[in-house]
């Protein structure tokens, strides 16, 4: 059950309230669900709401989305237009109009898409400093400097994200795919997010990740490092699809089974990476 | 417990809330709006669904002290006295509800996919409520209920 619902109105003092035990409640599209059972053990949110974190910066090459943009604002986005597919992958309206990007990086696999894009982007997080006295309740300790973490990282942990910043690809060198059991409002089987550079015929940069696969988003260095150097075909691609099929670990779930996601990875990496 | 104000349906309410009062218990429970529906509580069924600030959410994942000063709309005040909304009225004219139960949360995520996009395809239409989940008519009549909608609106 709910023992309090926290609001504050900056960033120190959700640091504060986070050091002090409360949990973070983002958009409460993954957290809600499970409190609302009134079986859970007595909670404290804290919710980011009005902390000012919401908005797009597009400066340049540079793109920084704060930490509460919700996943509506991201798909009305033209900035940002090339994240539009894998924004609509995921969830239903009702439910984009409230999940916040930052929260995508901490839901459990197989949900997580957008965090599985901001893997293959190289994105990194903006994390708030906890206050001096570590997770103990804070007695007045002031924040120090934020810190930046490679999204990769952040899984599993209880980082206070305030943004997540990364390059805008160059045009066409984001590609993604989604396979799911519905075209729209459903959970991963296999998710495909890759930045692809092809200079003098050959790749010379490859950053893949992948979800529905795994416990976790997989950074597919297997195939990165099949695809590096050589032609982006079919020959290739199939090859590296043999490479990650060595580091992708699928479980069961009401989805797909774990045969069924090995058997449609190498089809789902080819129809991303070469669209067809 | 604490106090929060909302205008739902263009008036002004105050509630007391407790910590786990969803913006949807609110509604039923302390302002008597028992259009929106209690149907999973998973933000999955999309039955509660009513339009914040002009966006259609789920509200039974939404604590409501979060949402202090928020404007909130929700079925019971789409028509005006008699005049059911357009979306009502179509939905009504292509029998696109049977149970009733999942209407409300339809008819929301339909005004507002309508308020952004006067003119869907079939398509879009199947996009803004895949969120809604029906148990009884098949979904068909529902999607030709919204396109009809957005014909009756535009005259």
């Amino acid at each position: 059950m709910l023992t309090e619902v926290h609001v504050p109105e900056d960033v120190p003092a959700a640091v504060g309230l986070i050091a002090a035990g409360a949990t973070i409640l983002g958009g409460g599209t993954s957290l809600m669900p499970r409190l609302n059972d009134y079986g859970s053990p007595p909670t404290e949110l804290v919710s980011l709401r009005r902390t000012g974190l919401a908005g797009i910066h597009a400066d340049g090459s540079a793109v920084t989305i704060g930490a509460t943009t919700t996943l509506a604002q991201l798909e009305h986005d033209a900035r940002i237009k090339f994240l539009n597919p894998v924004v609509r992958s995921i969830a239903s309206v009702p439910v984009r109009n409230l999940a916040t990007v930052a929260g995508n990086l901490f839901v459990p696999q197989p949900y997580g898409d957008l965090a599985v894009a901001l893997v293959a982007l190289d994105a990194r997080a903006t994390v708030a400093a906890q206050p001096s006295g570590g997770s103990q309740p804070s007695g007045g300790g002031q924040p120090g400097p934020s810190r930046q973490v490679s999204v990769e990282l952040l899984a599993g942990t209880a980082a206070l994200v305030t943004a997540v910043t990364f390059e805008l690809p160059r045009p066409g060198a984001f590609k993604y795919l989604k396979a799911a059991r519905r075209r729209f409002n459903s959970a991963s089987l296999v998710t495909v997010a890759a930045t692809i550079t092809e200079e003098g015929g050959v790749v010379s940069a490859a950053r893949v990740a992948l979800g529905g696969v795994s416990d976790r988003i997989v950074r597919a260095t297997a195939v990165e490092a099949a695809l590096l150097g050589r032609p982006l075909t079919t020959e290739t691609v199939e090859d590296a699809a043999r490479a990650g099929l060595e580091q992708i670990e699928p479980r069961d779930d009401a989805y797909g089974s774990a045969w069924y996601r090995r058997r449609v990875f190498p089809v789902h990496l080819r129809r991303a990476l070469l669209g067809r | 417990m604490k106090i929060v104000n909302l205008k739902v349906n263009g008036v002004g309410k105050a509630f007391i809330s407790k910590p786990e009062t969803t913006l949807l218990l609110a509604l039923r429970e302390q302002l008597g709006l028992m259009g929106a529906k209690r149907g999973c509580a998973q933000g999955a069924c999309g039955s509660c669904t009513v339009l914040l600030d002009g966006q259609p959410v789920v509200s039974c994942l939404v604590p409501a002290v979060t949402v202090d000063g928020a404007d909130v709309a929700t079925v019971e005040g789409l028509a005006h006295g008699e005049e059911l909304s357009p979306v009502q009225q179509a939905f009504l004219d292509g029998f696109a509800t049977q149970c009733g139960f999942c209407t409300p949360g339809m008819i929301m995520s339909a005004e507002a996919l309508l308020d952004r996009n006067p003119h869907p395809t079939r398509d879009e239409v199947a996009e803004a409520i895949s969120g809604n989940v029906c148990r009884c008519t098949g979904y068909e009549p529902i999607i030709s209920a919204i396109l009809d909608a957005a014909e009756r609106r535009s005259l």
